[in-house]
């Protein structure tokens, strides 16, 4: 009788066991999907870079300085690997399109370029779809991480191993900062 | 945004059974009764129909009408949403359809991909959004295009986000087999109606819609208007933006909603009700009985009070990042939401002044209290906007404007004294006043109010007038108050011939036009373009 109810508790252990590996798994799989996503959407935004810089050359001949730190950041951001890098580099790359779009600002012919404005629409999207991405990403590697550290799961976790910790795709440190503005009258 | 929706699924399967079974009830007790008749005729014994074989006869051919029924009309239903309101696929070299098709796929990117959901245009002028499933699992957004072309893009992004929050939590196919039973058919004959009938004020068609109409309404009974606030807070997690859903509810109560052209039956499906009802508006149990959408107020508030939180961890960010300055002087200080809904600050008051953007409807937060509209801050109110309107030459009259809340101004319009705000434009003009203005013409008009002009009769047109439109003239939702004795204005229409929506005060005798309202009635009577009052009546 004992021995029936150990088997039972035994039994019951394992496949309790089973259930939390696969829901880990199955976890995982869906972090690196999800990261895989991000990289579709950052790969569209580097291929729509040269586009924009073609549009805005010839007009912005003074402005060299502004389109070479962007050419530049984009080939920094297509090389780089990893989530910490990655967002680095994309950072970067993000302030020197900012600055670009700030100066064509001051290009009243370029402002009303109907090939600017499409791609200045696409570029917006793409940031959104980066932004959105990284969100379903970070949400995806919050829940887990939790699923590996709440108890009993961690003790499972140390067990079998193989359950990296993924890192979360940070946001810009100037997205988060507040912007400052100057109203002194001039 | 992973989604686990195992118990919400199980819900839903439940609430689709339970229209099912509604349907074979009622299909069961019309063939009894039609059973009974014709036994009442024939001059047939009533004791044959009490007998278990009649019961079960007619149990079979309730189940098999039944059957039918749900299978026509829920399982193609989106494909039927779309002809009926003939809406189009978004054109992709039109650069409003191809921001609505970026922001599509930015919002399917942020739920994981889960569906695939299709996005169409309506092609009308009136705001209104709309989501269908069918149980082929089609999945469509419909936004009109009047909405489509007055939105942000940071709200069309909640539009979207909401509408697809319907879709993947599931409620949206229960709401969609709900509409499809009795709302869909209803739809269908009025539009059938409108076409064929034009001046039969009593048809068979209307009856047929008045009664697939009130057998909906029993269905409405099991649409919970918990899910519009469950769509709503689903749209912030996704967005992470509440403001621009609140304005998107603040901007669609006060405009036309599409009565007439989205079809009473259709309603349950859009982001807010398609009439403006008082029952809407209100609380209680009978109301969260009979209603499907909540009170837009309430759901305003509710997004206003998420937006508190947002703007509350900025103000904390600036006290340990930046703002050391800001803080160490004891000057209130404001945060405020600028034109591409970027939460800017913190300003003092003398820099709020100078702000180009600014006015009456700025959303503002000190980073404590809860979002506010600008004009509600009594300081800001004060300090930015009544000294701007000192510095106007016009002077300022005792009325204030019913959505800016600032003193009118004393203005001659077509060399008539009018009230205009200096804000958002609109015109508050005395009744006795208005067929003065309305035969003058010292003011031509722009090809702008032309074309809306233009525009505004195409849509009166084709739109059609159900029975529905007699509830809307009864009881309206009481949205803007009037700028002089504060009671609710009544919103009608100008006239038949004219259907420009205004805000009428039937105490005072005062009329408001919203900014182009007045220009645009002026141009269609001058230029004599009249819809004809009978194309396409058939209300009773």
């Amino acid at each position: 009788m004992i021995g029936w109810i150990l088997l039972g508790v035994v039994v019951l252990g394992l496949l309790w066991m089973v259930i939390v590996y696969n829901g880990l798994v199955s976890l995982r799989n869906e972090v690196q999907n999800a990261w895989k996503q991000i990289d579709v959407q950052l790969k569209r935004r580097h291929d729509l870079i040269p586009n924009l810089v073609s549009t805005v050359k010839g007009a912005m001949a003074f402005e060299q300085d502004t389109l070479e730190k962007v050419i530049s950041a984009r080939a920094k951001a297509v090389a780089a690997t990893g989530p910490r890098d990655k967002a680095e580099s994309e950072n970067m790359l993000t302030q020197a399109l900012g600055k670009l779009f700030a100066v064509v600002e001051n290009y009243p012919q370029l402002k009303s370029n109907q090939n600017i404005l499409q791609l200045q629409e696409e570029l917006t999207s793409t940031e959104n779809r980066i932004g959105f991405a990284r969100q379903f990403y970070n949400d995806l590697v919050a829940s887990y991480r939790i699923k590996q550290e709440v108890f009993p799961n961690n003790i499972i976790v140390n067990l079998v191993g193989g359950f990296g910790k993924e890192e979360y795709f940070e946001a810009e440190q100037a997205d988060r900062a507040v912007p400052k503005a100057d109203l002194s009258l001039r | 945004m992973p989604l686990t929706f195992i118990e919400i699924e199980e819900e839903k399967s439940r609430r689709i059974w339970l229209f099912f079974l509604i349907l074979l009830l009622i299909y069961f007790i019309a063939l009894a009764a039609l059973t009974a008749a014709a036994a009442q005729f024939l001059a047939l014994p009533y004791d044959a129909l009490l007998k278990p074989r009649h019961i079960a006869l007619l149990g079979v051919a309730s189940l098999i009408a039944a059957s039918i029924h749900f299978c026509f009309s829920a399982l193609d239903t989106v494909r039927f949403v779309r002809d009926n309101l003939g809406a189009l696929e978004p054109d992709p070299a039109d650069g409003v359809h191809k921001r609505l098709i970026n922001v599509l796929q930015e919002i399917q990117i942020v739920t994981g991909n889960k569906k695939k959901i299709n996005g169409v245009v309506i092609p009308t002028l009136a705001m209104n959004a709309l989501a269908a499933v069918d149980l082929r699992g089609n999945a469509t957004i419909a936004i009109t295009e009047g909405l489509l072309s007055r939105l942000t893009r940071p709200q069309l992004e909640a539009v979207v986000a909401h509408e697809a929050h319907h879709i993947l939590s599931g409620d949206c196919l229960e709401t969609t087999v709900a509409a499809s039973l009795f709302g869909l058919p209803a739809a269908a004959v009025q539009k059938l109606s409108s076409a064929a009938i034009r001046e039969v004020r009593l048809s068979p068609a209307l009856l047929l819609t008045w009664i697939l109409l009130k057998l909906g309404q029993i269905l409405n009974l099991f649409i919970s208007r918990e899910r519009e606030y469950r769509a709503d807070a689903g749209a912030v997690r996704m967005t992470r933006n509440p403001l621009a859903l609140a304005e998107v509810l603040d901007l669609l109560s006060r405009n036309w909603r599409g009565t007439g052209f989205i079809e009473n039956g259709m309603g349950m499906l859009c982001i807010v009700n398609t009439t403006a009802a008082a029952r809407d508006e209100s609380e209680g149990w009978w109301a969260d009985l009979m209603s499907t959408h909540p009170p837009i107020r309430t759901r305003i508030a509710v997004l206003l009070k998420m937006a508190h939180s947002d703007v509350s961890a900025l103000a904390a960010m600036t006290k340990s990042n930046a703002g050391v300055e800001a803080a160490k002087s004891s000057a209130p200080v404001f945060y405020a939401l600028d034109p591409k809904h970027q939460w800017q600050g913190p300003y003092r008051l003398s820099e709020l002044s100078v702000l180009p953007w600014i006015s009456p409807l700025t959303w503002i937060s000190d980073g404590k209290q809860a979002v506010e509209r600008a004009w509600k801050t009594p300081q800001i109110d004060q300090a930015v906007f009544t000294n701007r309107l000192e510095q106007e030459e016009k002077r300022p009259s005792d009325f204030s404007c019913p959505s800016c809340r600032q003193p009118l101004l004393d203005t001659s319009y077509e060399q008539t004294q009018v009230y205009q705000c200096h804000f958002c434009g609109g015109t508050l003009v005395e009744n006795v006043k208005i067929p003065r203005i309305m035969v003058r013409g010292e003011n031509p008009s722009t090809d702008r109010i032309r074309s809306l002009s233009r525009a505004v009769i195409k849509e009166n047109q084709s739109r059609r007038a159900g029975p529905s439109s007699k509830d809307v003239r009864g009881e309206t939702a009481p949205l803007r108050s009037c700028p002089k004795c504060k009671n609710p204005m009544m919103r009608t229409f100008y006239s038949l011939a004219y259907r420009v929506e205004i805000d009428r005060c039937s105490f005072c005798g005062l009329t408001w036009f919203d900014s182009d309202e007045l220009e645009m009635l002026q141009c269609m009577i001058a230029n004599k373009m009249a819809s004809d009052p009978f194309a396409g009546t058939s209300g009773p």
